[in-house]
């Protein structure tokens, strides 16, 4: 009697038990809502859709590099390194490049010619602005006064001057350079800076941004200095 | 006095390590549930002690108790009224009453036993 008492009640806690743990789950991880609306969903949608794309070009390419090592035979497989190589030092901005792009120049603006005011160079928080808004299109090449935009590179104020790279930019008028993948591209960039807003920030500094007709060629520099690797390490032969 | 003490705590650790969720239209009926058990254990563990423990009155008790609550709860969200608050009172006074109960009993039977061991001790 007493030990079918004793089954009893530990079947009756069991079940007790599993519904205060069922509740306590139910209660310590509400839901949370989503408040998105369709527009902010779509947004989201498309910034993935994006991505997928990124990545899925990214795998493209490395399949490529895959295969280009496989159909190589052992006496040319240097020449694949060396190929792979100069791509990453593309890549990075360390060579020279040439291929279609627009040539911009700032100048002073009439006014401020007609008016005598002293020209001052150009501020650095301009420049970033402009280069933020370059930075919308994806895989341009570009430079500053002669000074290659790398990843790495920099607009700093040192000592009151407006550098890229550590290197002063000079007082207007200086001219940039962009190169995009296609002739295409170019004209895309070129409308988009004729009807830019970057315009009205430019005339605000006393300044004029002059932007060039597409051109078939254009030639810009490699980043003349060694790069810095602070975080990459080379693995030891072997492993 | 183990074992119910170990399903206790296998039903617990059953629950939380099934991560079972409920969706929270059902919150009420599972709280209630978990009330009306507990009052119905309460009842079972004082009626034991009272040496007037019935089998079939502690198991249809346990199911049958479950089942009005969430029968009261569902007619109090159809209804508007919150009936399930009801239940919610009838077995937490309920509860309070049994354990206020066995309490006594386990005082009684305590003092109980220091007087025989006192005697015994004489």
């Amino acid at each position: 009697m007493r030990k079918t008492i004793h089954w009893r009640f530990t079947m009756i806690l069991l079940l007790v038990g599993f519904m205060t743990a069922v509740q306590f789950n139910s209660m310590k991880n509400p839901k949370e809502r989503d408040t998105r609306d369709i527009w902010a969903i779509r947004q989201d949608l498309a910034s993935e859709k994006r991505f997928h794309s990124e990545l899925l070009s990214e795998i493209r390419e490395l399949d490529k590099t895959i295969l280009t090592y496989k159909s190589l035979n052992i006496e040319n497989t240097g020449r694949a390194l060396t190929q792979t190589v100069d791509k990453l030092y593309r890549q990075a901005g360390v060579t020279d490049v040439e291929g279609p792009g627009i040539i911009i120049k700032v100048r002073p603006s009439a006014e401020s010619v007609a008016l005598g005011l002293p020209i001052t160079g150009i501020s650095p928080d301009l420049l970033t602005r402009f280069v933020n808004e370059l930075n919308r299109f994806k895989s341009i090449i570009f430079e500053i006064d002669g000074k290659r935009y790398s990843i790495l590179s920099s607009i700093r104020d040192i000592n009151g001057m407006t550098t890229v790279n550590g290197l002063n930019v000079s007082t207007p008028p200086f001219s940039m350079k962009i190169i995009s993948p296609t002739y295409a591209d170019s004209e895309k960039i070129y409308n988009y800076l004729v009807a830019s807003a970057i315009h009205d920030d430019f005339y605000l500094d006393d300044l004029i941004l002059e932007v060039g007709e597409p051109e078939m060629a254009v030639e810009i520099r490699g980043y003349p200095e060694r790069l810095e690797n602070q975080f990459l390490e080379e693995l030891p032969k072997g492993e | 006095m183990w074992l119910p003490l170990l399903g206790l705590v296998l039903g617990i650790s059953l629950g939380l390590l099934s991560d079972i969720q409920i969706p929270q239209v059902y919150d009420n009926y599972l709280s209630i549930a978990v009330l009306a058990a507990l009052d119905t254990l309460f009842g079972g563990i004082r009626a034991h002690l009272q040496q007037v423990y019935d089998d079939k009155v502690f198991i249809s008790g346990f199911f049958f108790n479950i089942a009005l609550a969430a029968a009261l709860a569902f007619l109090g969200v159809h209804l508007g009224v919150d009936l399930y608050l009801a239940a919610i009172f009838a077995f937490g006074v309920r509860l309070f009453q049994n354990i206020a109960v066995i309490r006594r009993i386990l005082l009684v039977k305590w003092t109980e036993r220091g007087k025989v061991t006192n005697t015994n001790a004489h």
